[in-house]
């Protein structure tokens, strides 16, 4: 089974956020590159796969700017993926998703492909856009925020579940098929650290922007006109309520949720 | 010139969801008197929810009505919307922020070829005949903003980010439209089994929930969960959990809230018992008021809740739980 795992960059959860002056860009320093967490799973039901099914090979792509996006790919090789492709992006231009969509779909024509996976959506924009275009592009079907995903080679289907808001659906269907993934088997793996030295060697395949662009024609430029980031007012912290007995720190909470956030009669 | 505006809702149980009369709301506002206010459905048993989607500012209300839609792939859905838009002209789609329709809203924008984004909480027509778009990101750390080009535009709004339409007369017309067929690039087509619903506590959902009650390790055992879940009952909202109460094995992993659970942004949540990781914050950091009960005063969750309990959960929640059944006339 040939599979691809679309993968990105994002900060970590623990890094600081500061837009710059015009709000157009987080400033870089203060925040670690990490493959997203969804991103991470997927790769980890890649590699289960690739496992279950003798035969089959894993290869990452990604679209983004130096160096952060291929500091991923190698990341994602270092966690066992075959092969790695890097569309450069130009720094400074918006993150647009269907520009994205478009991108690695061009990318996409080189490589034969059964299984699509991504996670459901980034860890940083939380947009969720670029499986479901992607897929549009490509004409084959997607579904995402999936669990339990499982190739049966007899019936030549994949099964899984979609985790909807208020259930769960069970799905069978044939490739190909782009899954947007909430969770893998397992927890995601970490590399070892043979295999990171050796994932620093590795090469990356790059296709640069400048080989790109013309395969876009009208599209290359996005169709989101600009971005900007601001930080919401900083929490000032809680409000503590005196109380003396459990009765009176109840009393006390329900009437300034009622009077004061209003947030129920 | 006002945008025309198509607004693609949903039926749960038959009713119209909540998120659709929000999204009809914003689309009143944004096409104004001049643009047009469409309102689609797309699904099966849809009688209750079209009819009162015609009373909340449409022009004209749609509805492709199929036993097979219930189970519609992505890309039927898609396929459905972009064939009404061609029809009804409009220059905007709005959907409501499911999990299934932030999926259809990238679907569409590819066959559209239009602007898109999911999880707005602020919308506003910009000169250029585009739309300005405000959404949380990072966990609701920072808020990014958007200007979509346009003339096509289709925009997932946020749960419980904006008020619900309020009802109109006279009521809009409702025309049936019949549900072609339609062919997918997959042979043979996928199987969709019917809909198995989660919600074990009868309560709303987690996604949909205007409040949110929490549970985490500070329970110490999984039967003491169920002080979180009748607090949640007395106020009528959905039940979530930390991870370290979902990897116990307390509650499913449907129930987490956080970086690798589910977000949430109601307009309360109410953290019991929760130290406040960054990883859990993230998941609901968003939401309009957070209350925090935990006995530890230096715990992290009191940075970022409004309102603050430091106290003993096994007194507190009771109390609490007896004084809102009080005065919601519950008892
Ligand atoms: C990659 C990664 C992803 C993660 N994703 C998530 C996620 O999605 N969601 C998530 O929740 N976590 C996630 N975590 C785990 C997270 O880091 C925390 O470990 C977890 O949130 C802790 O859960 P907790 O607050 O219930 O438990 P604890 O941190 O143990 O906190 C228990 C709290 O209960 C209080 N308490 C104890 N007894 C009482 C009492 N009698 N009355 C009142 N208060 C009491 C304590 O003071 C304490 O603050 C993730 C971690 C990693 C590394």
């Amino acid at each position: 089974m040939e599979i691809v795992v679309l993968v990105k960059p994002v900060p970590d959860a623990e890094s600081r956020l500061r837009p710059n002056a015009g709000g157009t860009e987080l400033d870089g320093e203060g925040i670690k590159w990490v493959l997203s967490g969804y991103d991470e799973s997927a790769v980890e039901q890649a590699l289960l796969l690739k496992a279950a099914v003798p035969g089959s090979s894993v290869r990452c792509i990604s679209f983004g700017p130096a160096p952060r996006t291929e500091e991923v790919l190698r990341a994602s090789v270092a966690l066992g993926c075959d092969r790695a492709t890097w569309v450069e992006r130009p720094v400074g231009m918006p993150a647009d998703p269907l520009l994205c969509a478009r991108v690695l779909r061009e990318a996409l024509r080189k490589y034969p492909h059964d299984l699509i996976l991504a996670g459901k959506q980034a860890g940083d924009d939380e947009e969720g856009i670029v499986p479901s275009a992607l897929a549009e592009l490509l004409g084959v079907e997607s579904f995402g925020s999936v669990v339990d995903l499982r190739w049966h080679a007899e019936e030549k289907r994949f099964r899984f579940q979609c985790v909807l808001d208020s259930g769960s659906e069970k799905v069978e269907a044939a490739g190909p098929l782009l899954i947007g993934l909430q969770q893998a088997w397992n927890d995601p793996r970490t590399a070892t650290l043979p295999n990171i030295l050796r994932s620093r060697k590795a090469t990356i395949d790059r296709l640069p922007w400048s080989d790109v662009a013309p395969l876009l024609g009208a599209f290359s430029a996005g169709r989101t006109t600009s971005q900007r980031f601001r930080l919401p007012p900083p929490r000032t912290g809680a409000r503590l309520i005196d109380y003396q007995s459990p009765e009176e720190a109840a009393e006390k909470l329900v009437k300034i949720l009622r009077e004061e956030a209003k947030v129920f009669p | 010139m006002r945008p025309s505006v198509l607004v693609v809702g949903e039926a749960v149980h038959g009713q119209l969801s909540g998120p659709s009369r929000e999204a009809l709301n914003v689309a009143r506002s944004l096409a104004g008197s001049e643009g047009r206010v469409t309102g689609l459905l797309i699904g099966h048993g849809l009688a209750a929810a079209s009819a009162e989607m015609a009373t909340l500012g449409t022009d004209r209300v749609r509805v492709v009505e199929d036993a097979a839609l219930t189970s519609a792939t992505c890309s039927t859905l898609a396929a459905i919307v972009r064939a009404e838009v061609e029809g009804a002209q409009v220059s905007v789609v709005l959907l409501t922020g499911s999990v299934r329709y932030r999926e259809l809203a990238g679907r569409l924008a590819a066959r559209w070829d239009a602007s898109v984004a999911t999880g707005a909480t602020e919308l506003s027509p910009t000169e250029g005949g585009g739309l300005r778009v405000a959404r949380p990101v990072f966990g609701g750390r920072a808020t990014e903003e958007l200007d979509l080009g346009g003339p096509r535009c289709v925009v997932a709004l946020r749960p419980h980010a904006f008020p619900p339409a309020s009802t109109t007369a006279p009521a809009a017309p409702v025309e049936r439209r019949a549900s072609p067929p339609f062919p997918t690039g997959n042979a043979p087509a996928p199987k969709v089994s019917a809909l198995e619903s989660t919600e074990v506590t009868g309560g709303p959902s987690l996604g949909d929930a205007t409040i949110v009650v929490s549970g985490g390790r500070g329970l110490r055992a999984p039967e003491n969960f169920r002080l979180v879940e009748e607090l949640a009952a007395s106020l009528g909202a959905a039940v979530g959990a930390s991870r370290a109460v979902t990897d116990a094995g307390w509650r499913p992993g449907s129930y987490q809230v956080g970086q690798t659970g589910r977000s949430v942004a109601p307009q309360l949540y109410v953290a019991v018992g929760i130290s406040g990781a960054i990883q859990h914050v993230v998941g609901m950091v968003s939401s309009r008021v957070i209350v925090a009960i935990n006995s530890d005063a230096q715990a992290p969750i009191f940075r970022v809740a409004d309102y603050g309990i430091v106290g003993d959960l096994f007194a507190i929640v009771p109390a609490l739980t007896k004084e809102i059944r009080k005065v919601r006339g519950l008892s």
